[in-house]
């Protein structure tokens, strides 16, 4: 096209301007804005959702990553760490006999303590909270701090109450004396593993080489926490994981195998799949709209054609009027994703009190190439069939080609379409998935459509008049309606299907953390104190697991083939030669049943008068071991050692608060060896003054309070449930626009029938009552297909997305059918009440 | 072929063929016909008889299977969909049964339309002035949805004027309007047509309205079957066309 015609100019504006203040073009607008607002807040909203989340749950390690060592890391990756803009902070971890200094120096209570030694920024993420005074100590109130001072430190309370010393008092840590300056009150990385050792004490980390504590073969951990933004990390992280060996971990939230790290991955997924269903309901609200575009305005252009107006003349107006109303919607739609997300922030800011506007860049571009796809690819074949248009047609009756199933014609928009998943997802294989799904899901929708409206015809001719009229408008417009059909059941599946996914996620969340999740375990019960804490178990009526004996041991061999690494030594050794052990003390237990949410995934449980020794090992730990069913393995129990046959290999729930283990022994084998007792209760407000009462007079016996972390983890599942409500409501509007702008595609051809049949004498209820028929019955039809649909697609996303297992949904079949019937009728119905009104008829039939 | 001066239109063995689920099917049979400048001419024809192909092969609007069609010394029948676009752009008008006004155009736009498309500066002015014409002036803001039938028509008649084409198309101009209303028209039509000095083809069943023509001809499954000349300056029927003389 060469220099732009001024007459096509200024007919474009003329068009747009008219078109735009009658209300012709607001389904297309409304399709475009949304489309790209959709993407704008769903890309901005949902990436900032993500990074709070993970922010806010990172305080559960105190940082964005972490990188534990058995020995000091080069200093290069801290000044690296720094050139990445990122703030980070060390520690040591060890543990170390810390002595209360008395008069008798020869009798000083101690105790096993176990140490951080920290730099003054820990914790980069989350807050430690201590009692400094004494008066904080009593009320039960604490104050936000860092590391504490040179020659101070922070201690547990259990310390206090064991070593019976208080705030002020001196303790002695290696050869170094220290004042106790602080009580503990919420590490925000405290570990939550059941056997650690001893209560914690905190110090400078300067003061640690002052302890003497380091000597060569020391036992300790070193620690490097970071933080900063996103791409600082990711860069930081592409440079230091090549040099991570397997000594080292390099971590962050959602690499640990935890409960929150399970929620926040599920929730990740959830809210790209929602925007890309988003996304994908958008383009098709505009392909229908565009598609209806180029229907209304064929008139015109055989009109312009027929009074002389050259190809080029036609291609310039249409292409500049299009052109227009996509960037003038591309606009609008770039405001108002800017100010959904605004609003969306701002309802969730007490959920979410990290979250900001964050970037706006990757949004901004995203949305306007969301945009610009949609108005050219989904466009391009129908404005193509405008512009091509006859001008024969102003004499002879406009046949618009029937849209077929495999045409040339859709791959500009499939392509469109892939492109758009790609950005959005970067993943290939996601978006490729969908595509094909979702084109077979369509092809076999379509096939399907067609069959029911040729069922129609029998089942209507006994009905009743209004409703045989619907039947034949059905089957008459069967094509057109199959279109119908299949875009109506594509957003009702859509929809659905989140909903569905919704729903399972909160209840498998929920059921993560049930109202009597256990908030206390006992740790180190005695033999003679088992049953006490029984005792008191049923007369409180506590909710408690079983109590399981726990034997410390060392899997030394597998199938007689030594591992190479020394229990004691673990760590250091890289695993250069032969199996790979465990590197530590395992706690070991028997049982005559498999404990509750454990599942055997290959082999048999033993019978109880099974005597032959036998272990039952955990699939994760099997794995890595690489031991099979079958195999032999060898553990040392103090001076004592002992075979063992794998005859189960187990699937365990690390999400449930209940003691698990990765070796299950039968009684035989472990009967006989002293075991201390470990038990996990869920202690309610009612009882816990009773509980307190009852432990005091067990001092040997450690309980281990997850009250916090339980409740991080409830409200980190509330704030992910109230993100995913918001972008489901987006959705929502994406997949109403979707019905509303095919309802209105077949408005034309209706006026003309409606027109007819008064003209023919209907009588206003018979029309309104076969439109309304008509549609109820297009929105029940595609509720049930939606169903169908829907139950393949979630059945997939269960068990290959969500890792859940799978489940049938007969209440959402009712309501896709119940909801798809009754919105569709109404919108069908308020789409034409201005066409059954008997002005709007007179008007078209003089 | 030679054309004299005020031959406007002449069409010799014209054919219009289709295909209809792999059959051939014949529209027009083999046709002649001369039609002068500013004559006035009616093609008469109960349905499917192919008065409409006729007219929209006259019009350049669709191309014959065989035969030719010159319109002002023009052969249409070997110009492409863009020339032909361009001869109608300088010398076609059209008035449709359907009146086929853009409806997001307000009346005058509607006017102003062709006489735009043919690069008229004066476009506005002479819109307005038709429009008066046809006793719209006070109606020229109006969207087609707003007026009545009748006034869509004149608003029509007003627009297929001026561009002052040498030849105006009109198909069924009365065929969706009352007797009163079409009646009305009808004499706008030739009164305007009279002024305008245009030459007038027009499809009809009306045969009062047929009536009016210098000349009407008749059409039955596809053949030119009679030539009327109702008006003193007869018209010389062609012999080699099938067509007969009542």
């Amino acid at each position: 096209m060469s220099i732009l015609n001024p007459l096509a100019v200024k007919q474009s504006l003329r068009l747009l301007n008219h078109e735009v203040r009658r209300g012709e073009l607001t389904i297309i607008f409304l399709a475009i804005v949304l489309a790209v607002a959709t993407v704008f807040s769903l890309s901005g909203f949902s990436s900032q959702i993500k990074r709070a989340l993970v922010e806010q749950s990172s305080s559960f390690i105190a940082a964005d990553k972490v990188l534990v060592s058995s020995r000091a890391v080069d200093e290069n990756v801290l000044v690296q760490s720094a050139k990445h803009n990122l703030s980070s902070a060390q520690q040591i971890l060890m543990s170390s006999m810390v002595f209360a200094p008395s008069d008798d120096p020869n009798n000083s209570p101690m105790l096993l303590a176990s140490l951080t030694a920290t730099t003054e920024l820990y914790p980069l993420r989350g807050e430690l909270l201590v009692s400094l005074t004494k008066k904080q100590i009593a009320d039960d109130n604490a104050q936000l701090v860092h590391a504490p001072k040179s020659g101070e430190i922070w201690v547990d309370k259990k310390l206090t109450r064991r070593l019976n010393v208080k705030l002020g008092d001196l303790l002695e840590i290696g050869v170094r004396q220290f004042k106790i300056a602080g009580v503990i009150k919420q590490l925000p990385d405290a570990s939550f593993s059941l056997f650690t050792s001893g209560p914690k004490i905190i110090l400078n980390f300067k003061d640690i080489y002052a302890t003497e504590l380091i000597q060569p073969g020391s036992r300790l951990s070193y620690k490097y926490l970071f933080a900063g933004k996103n791409a600082d990390i990711e860069k930081f992280s592409d440079w230091l994981t090549p040099q991570v060996n397997e000594t080292q971990r390099w971590y962050d939230i959602k690499s640990r195998q935890n409960a929150l790290a399970k929620t926040l991955t599920k929730a990740e997924k959830y809210l790209s799949l929602a925007s890309m269903l988003g996304i994908i309901l958008a383009a098709v609200a505009v392909a229908v709209a565009a598609r209806r575009y180029s229907q209304r305005h064929q008139t015109s252009v055989a009109v312009f054609k027929a009074m002389g107006a050259s190809i080029t003349y036609i291609k310039q107006l249409y292409l500049l009027h299009w052109a227009l109303l996509s960037l003038v919607s591309i606009f609008v739609g770039v405001v108002c994703g800017y100010l959904i997300q605004l609003i969306g922030l701002a309802v969730m800011v007490d959920y979410l009190p990290n979250a900001n506007n964050g970037d706006l860049f990757y949004p901004l571009v995203l949305s306007v190439i969301t945009g610009l796809l949609c108005a050219i690819a989904f466009a391009i074949v129908p404005l193509t069939q405008l512009i091509q248009t006859s001008p024969l047609a102003v004499i002879r009756p406009i046949v618009n080609t029937k849209l077929t199933l495999f045409s040339w014609q859709h791959i500009p928009a499939l392509l469109a379409l892939l492109v758009l998943l790609l950005l959005f997802s970067q993943d290939w294989q996601l978006s490729i998935a969908l595509l094909v799904g979702g084109v077979i899901i369509v092809s076999v929708l379509i096939l399907l459509s067609r069959l029911v409206m040729n069922a129609g015809r029998s089942v209507g001719s006994k009905a009743g008049q209004a409703l045989q009229l619907a039947i034949a408008n059905l089957k008459r417009r069967a094509n057109e309606n199959s279109v119908q059909l299949v875009s109506f059941t594509i957003a009702i599946q859509l929809l659905l299907l989140l909903l569905v996914v919704r729903n399972e996620l909160l209840t498998d969340w929920q059921s993560q953390l049930p109202d009597n999740t256990a908030n206390r375990f006992l740790i180190n019960i005695s033999q003679p104190q088992v049953t006490k804490v029984n005792a008191f178990v049923q007369t409180n009526n506590i909710h408690a697991s079983v109590i399981y004996p726990v034997v410390l041991g060392r899997l030394s061999a597998v199938n007689n083939e030594k591992l190479n690494n020394d229990a004691t030594k673990d760590e250091v050794k890289p695993a250069d030669n032969g199996r790979r052990g465990i590197g530590r003390e395992l706690s070991l237990t028997w049982r005559n049943e498999l404990p509750n949410q454990n599942k055997i995934v290959n082999g048999k449980w033993w019978l109880n008068s099974d005597t032959k020794p036998q272990v039952s090992i955990e699939q994760g730990i099997a794995k890595r071991l690489n031991v099979k069913l079958g195999d032999t393995l060898t553990f040392h129990l103090g001076s004592e050692i002992f075979d063992v046959e794998v005859t189960s290999v187990r699937t365990v729930n690390w999400q449930s608060m209940q003691p698990n283990f990765y070796m299950i022994f039968n009684q035989q084998v472990l009967q006989d060896y002293p075991a201390t007792y470990i038990a996990s209760l869920f202690v309610s407000e009612a009882n816990m003054a009773e509980f307190n009462k009852f432990i005091v007079h067990y001092p040997t016996i450690t309980v281990l309070d997850v009250d916090a972390m339980i409740n991080q983890l409830r409200s980190v599942i509330k704030q992910v449930s109230i993100a995913i409500q918001f972008i489901l409501i987006l959705v929502i509007l994406a997949g109403s626009l979707v019905l509303i702008a095919q309802v209105q595609a077949t408005m034309e051809e209706r006026q003309r029938d409606l027109a007819i049949l008064r003209t023919l004498g209907a009588k206003g209820k018979l029309l309104r009552n076969s439109v309304l028929y008509e549609f109820v019955a297009l929105g029940f039809i595609a509720g049930f297909l939606a169903s169908a649909a829907m139950e393949v697609a979630v059945y997939i996303l269960q068990t290959r997305v969500f890792d859940m297992t799978a489940s049938f949904h007969l209440k959402f079949w009712l309501l896709g059918m119940g909801a798809g019937g009754l919105f569709v009728g109404l919108m069908g119905l308020l789409s034409c009440w201005r066409l059954l009104t008997k002005t709007a008829l007179h008007r078209h039939v003089v | 072929m030679n054309i004299t001066v005020e031959t406007l239109l002449k069409v010799t063995q014209l054919t219009k063929t289709v295909k209809v689920e792999h059959k051939k099917l014949t529209i027009l049979q083999p046709i002649d016909l001369e039609v002068k400048a500013a004559e006035t001419l009616a093609i008469v024809g109960s349905s499917g008889s192919g008065k409409t192909t006729l007219l929209s092969l006259l019009a350049g609007l669709d191309l014959p299977s065989s035969g030719q069609v010159y319109l002002k010394n023009q052969p249409l029948h070997q110009f492409n969909e863009e020339q032909r676009s361009e001869i109608r752009a300088k010398h076609v008008g059209f008035i449709f049964q359907q009146f086929l006004l853009i409806n997001s155009l307000t009346a005058l736009e509607n006017v102003m339309l062709p006489a735009e498309l043919a690069n008229k500066s004066d476009a506005k002015a002479l819109a307005l002035q038709l429009l008066e014409d046809v006793g719209l002036s006070d109606r020229s803001d109006h969207f087609p949805s707003q007026l009545s039938g009748g006034e869509q028509q004149r608003v029509a008649i007003a627009r297929a004027f001026i561009a002052k084409p040498d030849v105006l198309f009109a198909d069924e101009p009365t065929g969706n309007l009352d007797s009163k209303t079409g009646e009305h028209i009808a004499d706008l039509l030739f009164n305007l047509n009279k002024q305008f000095g245009t030459t007038l083809i027009l499809v009809t069943h009306d045969q009062k309205l047929a009536a009016r023509c210098q000349r009407q001809i008749e059409m039955e499954a596809g053949h030119l079957i009679s030539n009327i000349s109702t008006l003193a300056n007869s018209v010389e029927i062609n012999k080699s066309s099938n067509a007969k003389v009542i």
